[in-house]
């Protein structure tokens, strides 16, 4: 039975600043009671505010930054929970139980380039992954920036969240917008076939992705067509976050890793999946 | 410190605090969050005869008071919950609870058998109220013959405690209780989750892929309370009460309404340490209010005059 990670805790922390991003977007940084050590991008925590103002239930946030001691997570505000959490006030009491879920995985210099398809607000677990990569984590050592391209993708230049910060990491970083507001006019996949007939990229990349269903899915399709190596950081639905209510089902590949069982659970077994492992 | 003790038929609990099932895995998944020391009991999630790969997603929403869910009780199946399951359970530092559900009358009692020869298991829960498998016909809790049937089964097959988990989703829930105890059953618990739904009237869409949902959480409580009343004074066996508690304050409702233990389910999502710290808070509040022991107040409801303003 899947546990959640053992180093996960449920503690009080408090906002230390909210700051706007985008169009529609927050960066809210979060001080816990103790610092946390260094944790692998696309790791995630459960939010929700102590004073009432959110839904019971917590709301999953891809960690975005650690930095002089604090969790920064960058929130699209689509409902009830992201609105609460998107209404704070420096001093503010967070309840965060995390950190959860596994991570990318090692961005090794082993094979094809590494190609990250961020869409939207997709891009959150990509800011550490690429800062983690080029420093090296884990059993990585460090990896040359010509090694990673960055293509983020949204529907309007206004849901390009924090692309400066994104642009100042040093590595090549490609801009699509549906409404050519920025960049090029299509989407992530568009550009990354435009890339390959253009020679700007090797036909052997391995893909990380994160975004919208409709694009996750559209990834997948593009990875098992050309036969690459893929990842999908999923943003399912979940209630608990920790493995114990079963609503976050993700279909498995019945010859795949994981086993026979028809359904992953995308919090304590993802919430990053290779396709082996599973299809949308 | 007041004892916090309580006892559930044969069984001896170290406070009246137990998981609700399906609200915190099957073992020891929440160890780090709410330690085993700290609860009475952790009951599991349902296990079936065979595998239940359960329902298509979306299978939770939340609401604007509780949550809503359409699981259909997806678990592995006895095989690996004994395989896998029970031996890591078996030094756990409280009473453990197998909860065991079936589409009919004799998997109930063929699982009992199972779990009787496993000492790993201190009693067993009978999932009478599954509303997520069969479209919510919920036969077992809406009829007291056949409540009666399946608690009988399951007696004859085991020595071990059996509770019977009873469906809100009736009229008088007294009656059912009393079919259960009438088969055998060492106690009930009050209750499973309502049946509900939630529409997203611009798609014109169910929330819930299966449309019909169980309710829980907060906004359930009055409701669990009532029925757990309504059981305690139907049946001379003691009665864990079940819906919406969240806090120690919500635990002494249910024990003053006649409840010998309690159960957190939906709590636990909002925060999965939550339960590990109800039996310090409770303790907290019998030695507030000066009661030497919880067990004074189990049943204590007083219906004479108004309670002070
Ligand atoms: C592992 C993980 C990491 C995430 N990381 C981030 C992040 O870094 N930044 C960020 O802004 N968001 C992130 N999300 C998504 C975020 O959790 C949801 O946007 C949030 O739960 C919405 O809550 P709400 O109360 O505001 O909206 P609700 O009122 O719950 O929902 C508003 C609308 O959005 C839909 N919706 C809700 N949750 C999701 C979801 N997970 N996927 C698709 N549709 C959904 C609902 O069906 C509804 O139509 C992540 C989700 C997961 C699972
Ligand atoms: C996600 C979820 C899954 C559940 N699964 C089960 C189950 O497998 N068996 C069962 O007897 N009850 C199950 N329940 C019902 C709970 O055990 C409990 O009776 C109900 O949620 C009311 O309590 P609460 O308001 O504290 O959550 C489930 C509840 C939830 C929310
Ligand atoms: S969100 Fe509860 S099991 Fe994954």
């Amino acid at each position: 039975m899947p546990a959640p990670p053992p180093d996960a805790r449920s503690f009080t922390a408090t906002v230390s600043a909210v700051v706007a991003c985008g169009t529609d977007g927050v960066l809210l940084s979060v001080r816990p009671p103790q610092p946390l050590p260094p944790l692998r991008a696309a790791r995630f925590f459960m939010l929700r505010r102590e004073d009432g103002a959110s839904p019971a239930i917590p709301r999953p946030f891809s960690l975005y930054r650690q930095a002089d001691d604090e969790l920064v997570f960058l929130v699209k505000v689509t409902g009830r929970g992201t609105r609460a959490l998107a209404a704070c006030e420096a001093g503010s009491k967070l309840r965060v139980i995390g950190p959860l879920g596994n991570g990318w995985p090692d961005l090794d210099g082993d094979g094809g380039p590494w190609v990250m398809l961020a869409g939207g607000i997709g891009s959150a677990p990509f800011f550490m992954a690429i800062e983690q990569a080029l420093s090296g984590l884990g059993a990585a050592p460090a990896l040359a920036a010509e090694n990673l391209c960055l293509l983020y993708g949204a529907s309007t230049a206004g849901f390009l969240y924090d692309l400066e910060r994104f642009e100042e990491l040093g590595v090549r970083v490609l801009v699509a917008t549906d409404d050519g507001s920025r960049g090029f006019r299509g989407n992530v996949c568009e550009l990354l076939e435009r890339e390959w007939e253009a020679g700007g990229l090797p036909r052997d990349v391995r893909l990380l992705a994160c975004g919208p269903d409709p694009m996750l899915h559209a990834v997948e399709r593009l990875a098992r067509a050309r036969e690459l190596s893929c990842w999908l950081s999923l943003e399912e639905l979940m209630g608990c976050g920790v493995g114990i209510c079963n609503g976050c089902p993700v279909p498995t590949r019945p010859e795949g890793p994981l086993g026979a069982w028809p359904n992953a659970k995308c919090c304590v077994e993802g919430p990053v999946f290779s396709t082996e492992e599973i299809s949308l | 410190m007041a004892d916090l003790s309580v006892e559930l038929a044969s069984l001896a609990l170290r406070n009246p605090i137990l998981s609700a099932s399906g609200t915190f895995g099957h073992g020891l998944e929440m160890e780090h969050f709410s330690p085993p020391h700290t609860m009475g009991g952790l009951v599991s999630k349902t296990v079936t005869l065979r595998p239940r790969p359960g329902n298509t997603a979306p299978r939770i929403h939340e609401t604007e008071a509780g949550f809503l869910n359409s699981i259909g009780l997806e678990n592995r199946g006895i095989g690996a919950y004994l395989r896998d399951v029970l031996p890591r359970v078996a030094d756990a530092d409280t009473r453990i609870f197998t909860n065991i559900g079936g589409e009919e009358a004799g998997e109930f009692a063929e699982l009992a058998s199972m779990l009787d020869e496993r000492d790993e298991v201190d009693a067993l829960e009978v999932n009478l109220s599954c509303p997520n498998v069969g479209g919510g016909r919920l036969p077992f809790s809406t009829d007291p013959a056949l409540a009666e049937r399946v608690m009988r089964g399951v007696r004859e097959a085991t020595d071990k405690p059996v509770f019977a988990k009873l469906s809100p989703n009736v009229t008088r829930i007294g009656e059912i209780a009393r079919g259960a105890e009438a088969g055998g059953a060492d106690g009930v618990t009050a209750v499973n989750t309502l049946l509900g739904m939630a529409v997203d009237w611009r798609h014109r869409k169910p929330r819930i892929a299966s449309v019909q949902a169980g309710y829980s959480g907060t906004g359930i409580k009055p409701v669990a309370l009532r029925c757990a009343w309504e059981c305690a004074r139907a049946v001379d066996v003691p009665v864990i009460g079940c819906g919406g508690v969240g806090s120690a304050e919500d635990v002494l409702e249910f024990v003053v309404a006649g409840c010998s233990a309690v159960q957190v389910g939906t709590a636990a999502f909002s925060d999965p340490a939550l339960p590990g710290t109800l039996a310090e808070h409770l303790d907290d509040l019998l030695e507030a209010e000066g009661v030497a022991s919880v067990r004074e107040l189990v049943g204590s409801l007083d219906r004479e005059g108004r309670a002070p303003a």
